[in-house]
């Protein structure tokens, strides 16, 4: 099993032991919450990526924040036709992985979104609930990146299509 | 002066809605793609019927028995003489397809709210968390499950392909042509193949609803159905897209807008078709 950054773990823990009843009343929960996790008006961030992909239905954006020990302020901004199950998760990983690193973000499997879903409300087209840990992990990946190409003098130059812009 | 719908009895405004909250003769049916929409809000003394928990058996790819249909139907305080209102998300994808499902049951009671959910938020109109709940009816178990009125299963996709009867396929263009095998926006449901059933004509289902989720006029429709791909009221008529819900929404605007008899719903669509071996695929 997977180890979470701590606030991620204590959260996984509670809804393992809900019924699959009180398991929708806490994502609903989560998800009125996920307006708050939205970047802060004037606030410049280290990392933004900002984008509409096929898999969302709506654009979502990851803003990161980087301290010197490496710990990261996240901030995710949703569209307003992003569906709720993706808004709890936004919620749900915000509030989990405050105060964790950028490796331990990266470290984060997706093997704890069952156990906050539960069985009724896995199905296809609900598999956005895995997109916001995708993306996030996908900023903290170029981030490290940038970095270790900084460290070494060298232009970042990213292979992939993450979109994502320097601040 | 604007033609009227076929079945305009079928349709139903927003504000006919408002004004009929308290209506003991009528359920409301909220059916969304968003699973936990309706706990987010919903209109008041709307119960949620959920397309795949409620409606579907929860092993074969199939919908639920009449006897499971009696229990949902009771459990939510309907009889065989209420009438169901339906509406939701997605421009009534699932209110539709909730619709189709209750006619397979003989309910034939049915209206849809033009715009759906998105038009009844637009319009400032109330939300309630509260969940709505009904004294227990005794719905008699319907004697039979009329599959064979409007619904097709792949073998009568395929013969309707092979005598050269009308197919349309309401999937977007890009699934039609088999360039993509999911629909945009959406994760991949697991087909293997692209492409379109031999002699499908595309009419993608949002061709039949205008910007604000209402439906398009009946001179509009016409336009498109009738004079644009030549469907005639007494045609056999398949209309499919990738799981029966998108196709759901045409059905209804070929069936009670159109007026037209013969129109059936092939909700084993492209994610059947697709992956079924052999099975005739055109691409293009």
């Amino acid at each position: 099993m997977s180890q979470y950054p701590p606030k991620l773990a204590e959260i996984v823990d509670l809804f393992e032991h809900l019924p699959e009843e009180e398991k929708r009343e806490n994502l609903i929960a989560y998800a009125d919450q996920a307006g708050s996790h939205s970047p802060k008006p004037g606030s410049s961030y280290d990392l933004e990526d900002v984008r509409k992909d096929e898999e969302c239905t709506d654009t979502v954006g990851v803003f990161l924040s980087v301290a010197d020990d490496q710990t990261v302020d996240l901030r995710v901004s949703l569209g307003a036709h992003v569906q709720t199950l993706t808004r709890a998760m936004t919620s749900i990983l915000c509030t989990g992985l405050k105060g964790a690193s950028i490796r331990q973000i990266l470290d984060v499997s997706g093997d704890f979104v069952p156990k906050l879903v539960g069985g009724e409300l896995v199905r296809a087209r609900s598999q956005t609930v895995y997109y916001i840990l995708t993306r996030i992990r996908s900023a903290c990946k170029v981030w490290l990146d940038r970095k270790r190409a900084a460290d070494l003098g060298i232009e970042y130059a990213p292979q992939n299509k993450t979109g994502c812009v320097a601040s | 002066m604007a033609s009227q719908y076929a079945h305009p009895e079928a349709l139903v405004s927003t504000q006919w809605l408002a004004d009929h909250l308290g209506d003991p003769s009528i359920r409301i049916v909220e059916s969304n793609e968003d699973i936990l929409l309706y706990h987010t809000g919903h209109v008041p003394s709307a119960v949620h019927i959920d397309w795949k928990a409620d409606l579907q058996d929860p092993v074969l790819r199939d919908y639920i028995t009449p006897e499971k249909f009696a229990d949902l139907a009771s459990r939510n305080g309907i009889t065989p003489d209420t009438t169901v209102v339906f509406y939701g998300d997605k421009s009534n994808w699932w209110a539709t397809y909730a619709l189709w499902a209750f006619r397979l049951f003989g309910h034939t009671n049915v209206k849809v709210v033009n715009g759906g959910r998105d038009k009844w938020i637009s319009e400032g109109r109330p939300l309630t968390r509260d969940k709505a709940e009904y004294p227990r009816t005794s719905y008699p178990v319907p004697v039979k499950r009329f599959d064979d009125e409007i619904r097709a299963f792949f073998a009568d996709t395929l013969a309707q392909s092979k005598a050269g009867r009308p197919l349309i396929d309401v999937r977007s263009p890009g699934e039609f042509k088999g360039e993509i095998t999911h629909m945009p926006e959406y994760p991949q449901e697991g087909v293997l193949r692209g492409g379109h059933v031999p002699g499908a004509k595309s009419i993608p289902w949002k061709t039949a609803a205008n910007d604000d989720a209402t439906f398009k006029s009946v001179d509009e429709l016409t336009k498109i159905y009738t004079e644009g791909v030549g469907l005639k009221p007494d045609d056999d008529i398949i209309a499919y897209c990738r799981i029966g819900e998108r196709s759901s929404h045409t059905w209804f605007v070929l069936t009670y807008l159109l007026g037209y008899k013969n129109v059936r719903n092939y909700d084993g669509s492209w994610t059947e078709w697709g992956n079924t071996v052999r099975a005739p695929i055109e691409r293009g």
